[in-house]
């Protein structure tokens, strides 16, 4: 397959930089070593309920999150794409196999290891209910560190404020915030303590496509100027093409993977989505 | 409609489950007081009954009444009419009675009893129908100098048959105990009884051989009491009647009733009320919050067709049956309650050993009517409030909880505060009535302040918050926003604990009052040096002889005794002070107006300036004083004296010379003793405690330990009030608890996200408890300033009433309320914070 031209489908914002940080970076294969991976799961197995009842969410299922990187993970309701998001982000324990945040191998981690682990390395963005009412924008996007009784770093605080457009809008409660804004917050605030992987699960679910664009946006250049990690639970292919690599899954396992999307290649692939499910993962992929 | 209240209240029967508790604990007080009390009489009534059941007729004289909490005697009999009734047609047995008082002296020197049930000295009576009493231990006694004691006092004393002892009537004299008797029924109440003989019964007790306090007849088997009584009645001369036996009874029953049932029937209903007024606002809290959380589904009926009504309804039934649940509950706690309380009570020898619960229909009613009731009227609110919801709002995505607030609360909230204002105000300016204007003014200002909760609740919120968001950060600072986000719901969970600690407070502040005032006013109740003062109020007295031999230690210079005399004045039952009117001066630092109360002449008497102002009485009016004997007294006004409220002397003076040939025994209540120069406390305490120990060893005490101990019987008062608040303190946790319960429940996503981001399970718990502490900070804050202003009213306006009070707001005390209302905030986080740390991260975020 080979990389588009035409790299976003979908309005973009119009950095400077954003010429081509794929160009920058070679899009490696799925398969090729990755230098530091940021997060991974190994065989990992996810059971839900138990005898006739029980769900196999995850189904041996191993993958690598590359740092530095806009990955995307899209599959049908039921794939087990939120199930291995909650599990490479410590929020879910696995039924058996394992999952590391950088080196950190979560199976070895107790409740308040894992809690100071998601406050320190990780940072969400969900689809609803991303912030809490009673507290200012501001104090929202400094929440995790507050949690640890830090304070942020004013400089990287107001780069983060100034990307997500919000430096006017830090006294306001998430009441009087627009659903786009509330996103955006919650974005500001997944950045603002420099964690090592973004988890966000399905962050533009709520919003309309304009909103949906610029919190998408933030993201890609999130990765692009900072260098952060991010992975992005999605079933839009237009999300999934603002995304260095979509990961397609299935019945809980890595069906397919696809390297410099763009939304018509997603929904190609979506359209093939059934079809690919016995071909091996990483065959889409190759360049 | 109604499947589906049934229904839906048995899906929330878990959040009704603090409701039903609240109710039940209040509920279980009331029919727990009244089982009590119920059964006490009932098991007074059969030991009554048991007692006189051989007692046909009662001959005695007629008069005598209540002044205040003294019962003045009935005139004495004369014996001579037992002679008269020789040939009356159906008489069994006459024997006279005597009853007068007598305290044992133990072994240890200490007299026995006197803290409330009278110490009795009687006559031994011989027909065993008549007597009060049986005989258990050796015999009855035949000579002077011999007496019968009631087993408890013996054992309490030390004593056996054959032993002597002292016995103070309240003069000390020598008898050999030749018998031990118990009361017929079993149980003392802590009555103790010395029988002598008859004759010396009259002469030790009466002063006169010809009388008796009345006469017993038991009638024999072919004539009715009735009949019998109107036979005799025909030979009384004047001031003396016949009743029969069941009257007798059922008047000592009511004397009984009014002297102790009553008063402790009343006592413990007051705090059974104060719990069900915490209750209310605990309940009326849960159902605004369940009412609201339901709005949708309340909303989704409408939409389909049920009327205002029919949710109105709804919601009242689910009340009714929450009342009926808890009603039932707390009737069998409160019967449960009232059984434990029962064998208590039997350790202080009242008379309810095998006695059998009393569940009379009163407790039952009470149970139903109060439980019932006090669900339905804290749930009307509410209930109301559902049935106005819009039917669209069940399709759209409301905000479920309005905690906008009413302007129409606001105003009538500040209407009122202006209304206590002004009654406070004349209360305190005006004169007369300051007592009733203060209590208008403070209901009017307690209705008002909590009416304001909702407005208050966000500025004093902040400042309780203050430190603590200073002290845990972000923790801090959420649990402070949660407290405060709906102000209502913060204002009415806490109210329950405004109340409960509003009425702490205002019993400390009381208290303290009452204590500063003491100790303003011992000059006026202690005079001299030291003051001998007999231990209890219903024991024998100290007897005049403790006078004299006062006097005549070398190490005194001056002693006063300090009697009390009944009387009838202008036809009203009155009491007044007794003293040797000389003895008065260098002792009670009296402030005379008018002539001179230290040479009053025996026909005087010393009034005070309250008696010149309110009866119209001048230097030289004659007051007649009719004593019980039938005698009146004519006494001139000779002096005229400011008296202070807390004085000793009252204010009426009568020297002792006139009163004591009438009296049928002559005590002190207590003597002040001043000593002579150069002699050292300690010197003269031991001097006066040697005399003292020949009379049943009275405390003696030094100016500062008299004061202690005014002090401490208030605290000890204060201590049992204490314990009586703290269900409603108990109650108001509960309400806390759960407030923040369905909080929590309501915040489940926002815990989930918390959780999510980082916020470990350690600092959510602290969260929620820093939220529980604030929201009972407020409350206790808001009822310690109320309850320290209606204390501050109420001590004014008496002091405005009476002309005399010390204001004193107990810093120590007050502090530890403080104290208490955070840790009802700690305790009352406990349950919600551990909920709110095991909830599922996962479902709590979870994506619809």
């Amino acid at each position: 397959m080979v990389r588009s031209p035409v790299r976003r489908s979908v309005p973009s914002m119009d950095t400077p930089d954003q010429a081509s940080p794929n160009a920058a970076t070679p899009a490696p294969a799925a398969t090729a070593p990755v230098a530091r991976p940021a997060a991974r799961a190994v065989d990992a197995v996810k059971i839900y309920g138990r005898g006739d009842t029980s769900v196999r969410a995850l189904d041996g299922i191993s993958v690598e999150i590359p740092a530095g990187r806009f990955t995307a993970i899209m599959g049908p309701s039921g794939s087990g794409k939120s199930t291995l998001m909650h599990c490479l982000a410590g929020l879910d324990p696995l039924t058996s196999g394992q999952t590391w945040i950088g080196e950190v191998s979560l199976a070895d981690l107790n409740d308040q290891q894992l809690t100071v682990l998601r406050r320190d390395r990780i940072g969400f963005v969900f689809q609803a209910f991303n912030l809490l009412p009673t507290l200012t924008a501001r104090e929202n996007i400094t929440l995790p560190l507050a949690l640890v009784g830090d304070d942020p770093d004013p400089d990287w605080f107001d780069t983060v404020v100034e990307v997500v457009g919000l430096a006017d809008r830090l006294g306001h409660r998430p009441s009087e915030l627009s659903g786009g804004q509330q996103q955006r917050v919650a974005v500001a605030r997944a950045l603002v303590s420099r964690p090592d992987v973004v988890f966000a699960d399905e962050p533009t679910g709520n919003l309309d496509s304009r909103s949906g664009a610029e919190v998408l946006g933030f993201l890609r250049r999130a990765v692009d100027d900072f260098g952060q990690t991010v992975v992005m639970v999605t079933h839009d292919p237009i999300a999934a093409g603002y995304a260095d690599e979509v990961l397609f899954l299935a019945d809980g396992r890595l069906v397919d993977r696809l390297a410099d999307p763009d939304a018509e290649k997603v929904l190609a692939r979506w359209a093939q989505g059934e079809d690919p499910v016995g071909s091996a993962p990483g065959e889409g992929s190759t360049a | 409609m109604l499947r589906i209240t049934l229904t839906s209240a048995w899906q929330h029967r878990r959040r009704l489950f603090g409701t039903v508790l609240a109710v039940v604990l209040g509920t279980a007080f009331l029919v727990g007081t009244l089982v009590l009390s119920d059964t006490l009489r009932g098991s007074f009534r059969s030991v009554f009954t048991d007692v006189n059941a051989g007692i046909s007729v009662v001959i005695r004289g007629q008069g005598g009444g209540q002044v205040g909490d003294i019962t003045a005697q009935r005139p004495l009999v004369d014996t001579a009419i037992l002679d008269d009734l020789h040939g009356v047609d159906g008489i069994a047995a006459a024997e006279p009675e005597i009853e007068a008082l007598a305290q044992v002296v133990g072994a240890d020197g200490v007299s026995i009893g006197g803290q409330g049930p009278p110490t009795l000295g009687v006559n031994w009576i011989h027909d065993p129908g008549l007597a009060p009493y049986d005989l258990v231990e050796g015999r009855a006694p035949a000579a002077p100098g011999e007496v019968a004691i009631d087993t408890e006092t013996a054992e309490a004393g030390a004593l056996a048959v054959g032993e002597t002892a002292t016995v103070r009537t309240p003069a000390p004299i020598e008898v050999e105990i030749v018998g031990l008797l118990t009361p017929k029924g079993g149980a003392s109440a802590g009555v103790t009884i010395t029988a002598f003989t008859a004759d010396e019964a009259q002469q030790l007790l009466l002063g006169r051989g010809d009388r008796a306090t009345r006469i017993l007849l038991a009638a024999d088997g072919g004539t009715s009491d009735e009949e019998l009584a109107v036979r005799v009645s025909e030979l009384l001369p004047d001031g003396v009647e016949a009743v029969t036996g069941a009257v007798y009874t059922d008047e000592a029953l009511d004397d009984l009733g009014r002297d102790f049932l009553d008063f402790f029937e009343a006592f413990l209903l007051v705090f059974a009320a104060i719990a069900l007024l915490v209750a209310t606002f605990s309940i009326y809290n849960t159902f605004s919050i369940t009412v609201a959380q339901r709005l949708r589904e309340s909303a989704l009926l409408r939409a389909l067709g049920a009327s205002r009504r029919q949710v109105l309804a709804s919601v009242l039934l689910e009340a009714v049956i929450t009342g009926l649940v808890a009603s039932v509950l707390g009737l069998v706690v409160g019967i449960g309650l009232a059984s434990g309380l029962l064998g208590a009570l039997g350790r202080f020898g009242l008379p309810v050993e095998g006695a059998s619960l009393v569940v009379g229909v009163r407790a039952a009613a009470a149970a139903f009517a109060v439980g019932v009731g006090v669900t339905i009227v804290a749930s009307l609110l509410p209930a109301y409030r559902a049935s106005r919801v819009a039917p669209l709002a069940a399709l759209r995505d409301v905000a479920v909880d309005r905690s906008d607030q009413s302007r129409i609360r606001l105003a009538i909230g500040l209407v009122l505060l202006a209304i206590g204002g002004v009654f406070v105000t004349l209360a305190l300016v005006v004169d007369g009535g300051a007592l009733e204007r203060a209590a208008i003014g403070a209901v009017a200002v307690s209705v008002g302040v909590f009416l304001l909760g909702p407005v208050t609740a966000r500025p004093m919120t902040a400042v309780v918050a203050g430190p603590v968001q200073r002290l845990r950060g972000v923790t801090g600072a959420l649990a402070r926003r949660n407290a405060v986000r709906n102000p209502r719901r913060t204002a009415s969970t806490s109210s329950a604990l405004m109340v409960g600690v509003g009425i702490v407070t205002l019993f400390t502040v009381v208290a303290g009052s009452i204590n500063a005032t003491i100790e303003d006013a011992v000059d006026g109740s202690f005079g001299g040096d030291l003051i001998v003062q007999s231990g209890g109020f219903s024991g024998a007295g100290l007897s005049p002889q403790i006078v004299d031999e006062l006097r005549d230690l070398p190490e005194v210079d001056g002693v006063l005794g300090l009697g009390l005399g009944v009387g009838s004045i202008d036809g009203q039952q009155s009491v007044f002070s007794l003293v040797d009117p000389p003895a008065l001066e260098g002792m009670l630092d009296l402030e005379v107006v008018e002539g001179s109360v230290y040479d009053l002449p025996g026909d005087g008497i010393a009034i005070s300036q309250s008696h010149v102002e309110e009866d119209g009485l001048r230097l030289g009016d004659v007051i007649e004083i009719q004593l019980v004997d039938g005698t009146v007294l004519e006494q001139r006004v000779a002096a005229i004296f400011v008296s202070q409220a807390a004085d000793a002397v009252g204010t009426r003076l009568v020297p002792i010379e006139a009163y004591a040939p009438h009296a049928t025994q002559l005590g002190y209540i207590s003597v002040m003793v001043a000593l002579a120069d150069g002699v050292s406390l300690e010197q003269g305490q031991t001097a006066v405690e040697s005399v003292a120990a020949n009379h049943g060893s009275p405390d003696v005490f030094d100016r500062g330990a008299f004061t202690e101990r005014a002090v401490g019987d208030v605290d000890q008062l204060l201590a049992i009030v204490y314990v009586l608040l703290a269900l409603a303190i108990v109650i108001a946790l509960m309400g806390i608890t759960n407030t923040l319960s369905l909080s929590v429940h309501e915040r489940t996503r926002e815990i989930g996200l918390l959780r999510a981001l980082g916020q470990t399970r350690s600092q959510l718990r602290a969260m929620v408890r820093w939220e529980s502490v604030i929201v009972a900070l407020f409350g206790t804050a808001t009822g310690l300033v109320l309850g320290t202003f209606l204390g501050w009213v109420f001590v004014r306006a008496i002091a405005a009433d009476e002309g005399f009070g010390v204001f004193a707001a107990p810093v120590g005390q007050l502090a530890l309320v403080v104290a208490l209302g955070a840790l009802v905030g700690v305790l009352a986080a406990l349950r919600p914070a551990r909920r709110a740390a095991r909830l599922d991260v996962l479902t709590a975020i979870a994506t619809e």
